[in-house]
């Protein structure tokens, strides 16, 4: 199993403090939803990832890393 | 705690309470009463919507936006997966009380054994919708 991490949390403070709630409403999901995805307990699926990668104007691999466990 | 969570909380606590309420009176009837009574179900079933239907629109005044929100794809996996976890349980009790209902004569097979397990269904399904908002997933 491999583990995905994020840097949305970094990201948001870099674009203007922009708070979860407001990520959450560009996205189409709850703030909840949100929360969940940055403490790595939700895996987005690949369009919401898209989605937050767009808002950040980063490629993919900009905002989630995937590190493969042995 | 976010509006689909609050649903869940309100769908476990008003059919525990309220069906249980129906399922107390029902043990605790006498001989002559017990049975399958059309009019408690049907009394039990109206008290559940307006007890759900308002404590709903009670939750949703107080966040507007989060209630007019669809579901968003969390909150659908979630959904998917409780209602596997209610679904196997349901499917498992049905082919347990077919079982003993049909060997062990004291355990009457009837409508209301079906009606708790539909129940107890239910508010698995609730719970695990809980849980899972709880841990984050």
């Amino acid at each position: 199993m491999g583990t995905i991490r994020n840097e949305i949390r970094r990201l948001r403070f870099e674009h203007g403090e922009m708070t979860q709630q407001q990520l959450a409403e560009k996205i189409h999901v709850t703030r909840q939803t949100v929360n969940a995805i940055e403490l790595g307990k939700y895996s987005p699926s690949l369009e919401a990832a898209f989605r937050i990668a767009a808002v950040f104007g980063k490629p993919l691999e900009g905002v989630f890393h995937y590190s493969h466990d042995e | 705690m976010s509006f689909r969570e609050k649903s869940a909380w309100i769908s476990l606590l008003s059919m525990a309470g309220i069906y249980g309420v129906y399922f107390w009176s029902f043990r605790h009837a006498g001989p002559q009463a017990r049975g399958f009574h059309f009019g408690g179900l049907l009394g039990t079933i109206s008290a559940l919507v307006v007890v759900q239907i308002l404590l709903t629109v009670g939750v949703a005044i107080f966040a507007p936006t989060e209630a007019n929100a669809p579901r968003d794809e969390r909150d659908k996996l979630i959904e998917l997966r409780a209602m596997r976890v209610a679904y196997a349980a349901l499917s498992t009790s049905v082919a347990f009380a077919c079982f003993f209902g049909g060997f062990i004569p004291p355990l009457v097979f009837n409508a209301n054994s079906l009606l708790f397990i539909l129940v107890a269904a239910e508010i698995m399904r609730s719970t695990c919708q809980i849980v899972q908002y709880r841990r984050g997933a």
